[in-house]
């Protein structure tokens, strides 16, 4: 059953895009102030922290939670990475091998998640009108079980 | 060739399913007129591996099928490059013997025992087929008139410049890599026209299958990162764009890395950093889109882009620095010859040498491709008019691939696949003009297009999709005159290609090489089987170690053939071993010898053509294997020695001492005057008499000598007994015995022992 | 040494019949039976120790070395002939392809009978150099025979030379004075190293030529130690090839005759314990190896683990692949045959017995030293690490040392690369567990990912239901 709702959901949802369109120029409004922290070309005169806050706020209230859910995945992504980068810059990369296939890993999931997000996200349907959130889901799984095949596989 | 019988096929309301059965049907015959057009060598000769590289495949797959995969993983072929050994498993690509292999199995579990050489013999024309089908998916995906993809199909499958790599028994990479190649770009371009990762996943594991089959994937790992960078230049960059070429990169990549043989090339080599600095800004240019599509601020936007332009230039920067260090190994030699043609003759002379590194003569573009070659620019030019991502793609493919198979006949083959894109686009938008659309309403067939099959069937396969093109202001052409006209100059055209395919296939592509033909007065076909009459004989005459040295070329033969252990073959990754080798031939017997016992060499063999005015013997390649070998040795071997004073290369009277006493000359002049009446020797390639009295060996005694003299093998003489020089010895043995101790000058050496 | 010497004291008393390793055929060219008769002892003692002699005369046209392609002889003995040639059966090409069939050729040479062109041109191909004059003697005016030449001073009396080198076997060694009359002096090339001299003359000797007083006086033939009386050549198949200066040596009158050296007393000539020396070497009785089994196996395998089990056995022993930094033991077993029967091989503590693991150049270059001996050889042996270096290598054992036959083993051996079950896993690199903690933390992440995914499928249908509105 709920593979029929969602299809249907999808097929309604892909055929009004003006809605979509309206929320992300309210969006951009509010994020004018804060993208300005990270330009610093700011026109506004608040605190860098309430512009912060105030983004933080609005990524809060206008992100559907599936996408919240794929940020924080994403942001763990980075994390790992990052981290084993930091560690292969700091004592080295021995198993050479073992080294890329776990850092390959990271980014390699990053960006398949990423490619979910842009996929999955209302505001790229017009993009995808052959991507369905399903299908791009089962693309990502697919993909995902790929890549993690290679890595297991590389890392010996 | 192309299935005709198609009479009643204007149903053309009946509903798709008509039209999708005929299409099948005409997909099928195009893949059979394919294979058929390649089975010419096995009906003129036998099925019989051809050249050079087919024998090392095809005695790799036989190891493949006898020991299985695993052993075939960790082959160490102790029967090349002696003593060296080649760690075979992870120096080659594997996706050439796995497929074959998989296929002898899935046979076998069919019940249907086929030989694993009637398998490799047949694979080449086999992956045709598909090739031919690969190409209707990829034109199909570019133009809406489905004529153009079954007309693609077909000129894939019969273009003499594919042909020319696939015939039965060119057991070669190519064989299934050109398959996988244009299979690879039309999931790509479904990836980028769906943005699907799904369809970039099947990309890369495509481009993970070619990687495992051919060198050439180096082709694919640059140019889909140019089309994206190409896309992203034009201000095109899309999510879609992000999806399928992050999905490939970050799988494909991977996917390369599992292949023994590239390994961590992907990020260590300069070849494949392009990929890797196109994905770095792809990211860049989708975060930048993500921040953007928040925020339209202009100001900001240029500031945006002009920190990609800055982090690319770093990047760029740290890539240089970084290839400057060695941490990224530098393009390889092969690489910079396709840049610098005259590179690899100054550097690398080993892979000058090889002919099908040569630059392209431009008649061969001709010869392999045809009417297409000029309907190419049209094809391209159509694609320009549309320009959608898809088009830029074939835009950039044709250039490259026209830039490079003009520096190396090799490359022909990438750009093939190209050609045949682009003619068909071009021919079926002239056939969609000139066929059908007179009128908007024409519900009867033109009675015009009963010429040929390939015509009808563009016609046939027109007509269904002729609504939509007439759905613009009705331009058409409305003078049967004309129509006719056109029409049947192409009907012409096409008919003339057909016939110059087949007969380019059946008189240029489809001779083994191994075993030669020729034409006797009377005008009667003989076979000349010199090669195969010699490796025969060191396979039953000779010890099973016995070792063979003979130039580079024919190593795959004596392995695959005789069964016998060389010193270098095609596989030439240790130029100082070749250089050796080119030494040994090169140099006087005095020196020729110490390099021949120290590498345990038993037999030598050589091609001489001067019997039979065979031109690709080792006195023609002679020079190669001196400039090899000066490159290791510049103060032994001097090629300006092998010249005469004014610089000719000869083999008479004229002939330089050095020509004259290099083992090379030595080994295949030996006892040619026997055949001549005195002082008439002659040489029929190099069309030059020779001197009256031959050259004498030494350290060498001939152990045969084929029935056309194509193949001479000398067997190397153990030391002498008594410890004389070979030279005396050889002098003791015709009766000059010493008949006085040589008067001695100077202070007396004594013996201190 | 000793117990080589006492054998050979054994042999010259005649206990024990000697038969050579190499055939008892013994073909001698003598030109007339009065010549012949000359010897008798000689053809006496050589019968004594197994031989079966042949006399034929250089002109008889049935005399063939060979038949059917086989030698007809093992050995040749060849005395000084009378006439000028040697005739068709005795060219020197017949004589070297005899050498190499593996025969072995003593000849005697004597300034008496000049030596003829086919013997000198042959001599000349082993670089053994006599004299330009055929008639030239050797002359010493301190070491000679006062009874016999008190005025000629040509016939020597000579001790034995001393070995050729600190490590090389002396079998031509002993006590007594040596009787060589009218000798044909030998000169030795430099170059090769088949050549060795037996016997030398001493340093006052020089070589004589009757004919030509100046060139002697000016430009000698040779003189001082450079000149070998006998001299000995062994081919590289270890076929023995021996010159012998003065064939008089050899006659019965010589073998019991009594001399007086310079200022010295009378004594007993030692020529026949000598000839029977020099034969004996000649004719592969003495100093000849032979190699036994050879063998090489993985050094983790030991003998003792199959027992008897001979199937298993053919399994280990002697593979044809190793692996890289396999480690290897190599097996080879030597005697030594000495007149009539194998002896364990000794190796003298200053010489070595070495093997070589060799590809282009030798990688190892070990000692090999006996682990055991049986009655008659002796086991050497070596263990070592094959080095990290995949081609095709041999086993080697090269000696060759003066006076005993080549030994010149090969046994050719694959070494192979790591195969890819063969390297570390990954666990097993604790550096690398960073990397795979890397890895497996991913695919953990990503499946909890996906079930919160799939779970929160609600939630999401809500939020996009409220946006949808």
């Amino acid at each position: 059953m709920p593979p029929k709702q969602r299809a249907q959901i999808s097929s309604t949802s892909s055929v009004p895009p003006i809605p979509k369109s309206i929320t992300s120029t309210s969006q951009s409004t509010t994020h004018g102030k804060s993208s300005s922290t990270s330009s610093f070309s700011s026109k506004s005169n608040q605190s860098a922290q309430d512009v912060l806050i105030d983004l933080w706020n609005n990524y809060l209230n206008t992100t559907p939670q599936r996408v919240k859910l794929v940020d924080v995945f994403m942001a763990f992504l980075v994390m790992v990475g990052g981290l084993q980068f930091v560690y292969c810059v700091l004592v080295g990369n021995y198993p050479f091998n073992a080294f890329l296939s776990g850092f390959s890993a990271t980014v390699g999931q990053f960006v398949l998640t990423a490619s979910l997000r842009i996929q999955t996200n209302p505001e790229n349907k017009m993009e995808f009108r052959s991507v369905s959130h399903e299908r791009a889901f089962a693309d990502f799984v697919f993909g995902s079980l790929i890549l993690h095949f290679f890595c297991v596989n590389f890392i010996n | 060739m192309v299935a005709a019988a198609l009479e009643p096929f204007m149903k053309g309301d009946t509903g798709r399913n008509t039209r999708g059965l005929l299409r099948l049907i005409i997909l099928c015959t195009i893949a059979g007129a394919a294979v058929a057009s390649r089975l010419f060598s096995v009906i003129r000769f036998e099925s019989i591996i051809h050249e050079f590289d087919p024998w090392f495949n095809f005695r790799a797959t036989k190891y493949l099928v006898q020991n299985g995969f695993y052993s075939f993983w960790d082959w160490f072929d102790d029967r090349t490059w002696h003593p060296l050994g080649r760690v075979t498993g992870g120096t080659l690509y594997p996706g050439l013997m796995v497929t074959s292999g998989i296929i002898y199995h899935i046979l076998r579990l069919l019940s249907m025992p086929v030989d694993i050489r009637n398998i490799c013999v047949l694979l080449a024309p086999g992956f045709s087929g598909l090739t031919a089908f690969a190409s209707y998916l990829i034109t199909s995906e570019m133009t809406t008139s489905p004529s153009a993809g079954l007309l693609a199909a077909a000129f894939m499958g019969i273009t003499p410049g594919y042909i020319s790599r696939s015939v039965a028994g060119s057991y070669d990479n190519e064989a299934i890599a050109i398959f996988l190649l244009v299979f690879t770009f039309y999931l790509w371009i479904k990836a980028v026209k769906n943005g699907s990762a799904m369809w970039g996943a099947l990309t890369a594991l495509f481009y993970g299958y070619m990687v495992s089959a051919w060198g050439g994937y180096v082709f694919i790992t640059n140019l889909l990162p140019l089309h994206a960078f190409v896309l992203i230049c034009m201000g095109r960059y899309s999510p879609r764009l992000y999806v399928s070429y992050s999905t490939w990169f970050a799988l494909g990549t991977l996917a390369s890395m599992q292949i023994p043989f590239v390994g961590f090339l992907p990020i260590r080599s300069s070849e494949h950093m392009s990929a890797l600095g196109v994905f770095g800004l792809v990211q860049l240019v989708a975060f930048v889109e993500f921040v953007r599509q928040q925020v339209p601020n202009k100001q900001f936007q240029t500031l945006l882009r002009g920190l990609i332009l800055v982090i690319f230039a770093v990047s760029m920067g740290a890539l240089v620095l970084l290839t400057v260090s060695g941490v990224i190994a530098p393009w390889s030699g092969r690489f910079y010859s396709l840049w610098d043609t005259g590179y690899a003759k100054i550097h690398i002379p080993i892979i000058a040498s090889v002919s099908e590194h040569q630059p392209t003569a431009w008649p061969a573009f001709f010869f392999d491709l045809n009417l297409m070659i000029w309907l190419f620019p049209a094809g391209v030019y159509l694609c320009f008019q549309q320009l959608k991502d898809e088009h830029v793609f074939v835009v950039i493919y044709a250039v490259l691939a026209s830039y490079f198979a003009g520096v190396m006949v090799r490359l022909m083959l990438t750009l093939t696949p190209v050609v045949c894109i682009a003619a068909a686009l071009a021919l079926s938008s002239i056939l969609d003009t000139y066929l059908v659309a007179n009128n908007p309403t024409p519900k009867e067939t033109q009675p015009n297009g009963q010429a040929t099959g390939d015509v009808v069937k563009n016609a046939t396969d027109y007509i269904k999709d002729s609504l939509r093109s007439t759905r613009n202001p009705v331009l058409g052409i409305y003078s049967y005159i004309s129509k006719a006209s056109v029409v049947g100059a192409v009907t012409t055209y096409l008919l003339l290609f057909v016939l110059h395919c087949t007969w380019v296939t059946s008189n240029a592509y489809s001779s083994p090489s191994v075993v030669l033909a020729s034409k006797l007065p009377d005008g009667s076909q003989h076979i000349i089987d010199d090669y195969r009459e010699a490796y025969y004989w060191l396979r039953q005459n000779t010890p099973p170690k016995a070792k063979i040295m003979s130039w580079w070329d024919y190593g795959y033969q004596i392995g695959g053939m005789a069964d016998r252990p060389t010193l270098v073959d095609n596989n030439t990754w240790n130029n100082t071993h070749i250089a050796t080798v080119g030494k040994a031939m090169s140099s006087r017997e005095e020196v020729s010898y110490p390099i021949l016992r120290q590498h345990d060499v038993d037999y030598v063999l050589i091609v001489f053509g001067g019997l039979l005015g065979y031109s690709g013997d080792d006195i023609n390649k002679f020079l190669w294997m001196v400039r090899i070998s000066e490159g290791i040795w510049p103060e032994e071997i001097n090629e300006r020695n092998y010249f005469t004073a004014r610089g000719e290369y000869r083999v008479d009277d004229e002939a330089t001492p050095t020509m004259r006493n290099s083992l090379m000359y030595k080994m295949s002049y030996y006892n040619y005057n026997a055949l001549f009446p005195a002082g008439q020797a002659q040489d029929r390639v190099r069309g030059s008499k020779l001197p009256a009295e031959g050259p004498q060996l030494s350290t060498m005694e001939e152990a045969f000598t084929s029935e056309n003299w194509i193949i001479r093998i000398y067997k190397v003489k153990d030391l002498d007994n008594v410890g004389r020089d070979h030279a005396s010895a050889v002098a003791f043995d015709k009766g000059n015995k010493k008949k006085k101790t040589a008067k001695r000058r100077g202070a007396r050496a004594l013996r201190v022992e | 040494m000793r117990w080589l010497l006492s054998l050979t004291f054994a042999a010259l008393l005649g206990i024990v019949q000697a038969l050579s390793s190499s055939g008892s055929r013994l073909l001698v060219v003598v030109e007339e039976a009065a010549e012949r008769a000359k010897y008798s002892t000689f053809w006496k003692d050589l019968e004594e120790r197994g031989y079966k002699l042949t006399f034929d005369s250089p002109k008889n046209d049935k005399l063939s070395l060979f038949q059917h392609g086989e030698r007809s002889f093992d050995h040749i003995l060849l005395l000084p002939p009378k006439s000028k040639g040697l005739g068709p059966a005795l060219t020197p090409n017949l004589l070297l392809q005899f050498i190499n069939k593996d025969g072995n050729i003593l000849l005697t040479l004597s300034a008496d009978a000049p030596t003829p062109t086919a013997i000198f041109s042959l001599l000349l191909e082993l670089d053994i150099h006599l004299p330009p004059d055929r008639n030239s003697l050797v002359v010493d005016h301190f070491n000679y025979d006062t009874t016999s030449a008190s005025e000629k001073h040509d016939v020597l009396l000579l001790t034995r030379s001393s070995p050729l080198r600190s490590d090389a076997r002396n079998f031509f060694g002993g006590d007594g004075a040596l009787a060589f009359p009218r000798a044909v002096a030998q000169e030795l090339g430099n170059t090769s190293p088949l050549l060795a001299p037996i016997l030398r003359a001493k340093s006052t000797a020089y070589s004589y030529s009757p004919k030509d007083v100046v060139e002697t006086v000016e430009d000698p033939f040779a003189i001082g130690e450079q000149i070998a009386l006998v001299s000995s050549m062994q081919a590289r198949n270890s076929a023995r090839f021996t010159v012998f200066g003065s064939a008089e040596a050899l006659e019965d009158k010589w073998f019991d005759a009594k001399v007086k050296p310079v200022g010295g007393k009378d004594s007993k000539t030692a020529n026949r314990e000598f000839a029977q020396q020099v034969t004996a070497w000649t004719f592969k009785e003495l100093g000849v190896l032979k190699v036994g089994s050879v063998e090489h196996h993985l050094s983790s395998i030991s003998e003792e683990s199959f027992g008897n089990d001979s199937v298993a056995r053919l399994g280990y022993l002697n593979p044809t692949i190793y692996r890289v930094k396999n480690d290897v033991t190599f097996n080879i077993e030597f005697s030594e045959y000495s007149y009539d029967h194998l002896a364990p091989l000794k190796i003298d503590p200053a010489d070595a017995l070495q093997l070589e693991f060799t590809m282009l150049s030798p990688f190892h270059r070990l000692d090999l030293v006996p682990i055991s001996t049986t009655a008659n050889s002796t086991i050497f042996s070596s263990s070592f690490k094959l080095p990290d270096q995949h081609g095709i290598f041999s086993f080697r054992v090269n000696y060759k040392r003066p006076f005993l036959t080549n030994v010149d083993v090969k046994r050719e051996v694959t070494v192979r690369h790591f195969a890819h079950d063969e390297w570390p896993r990954s666990w097993e690199i604790s550096a690398g567990w960073v990397w795979i903690a890397g890895v497996w933390i991913t695919v953990i992440g990503w499946v909890a990912f996906v079930g919160i995914w799939l779970w929160s499928e609600p939630a999401y249908d809500k939020s996009k239901g409220k946006k949808m509105q």
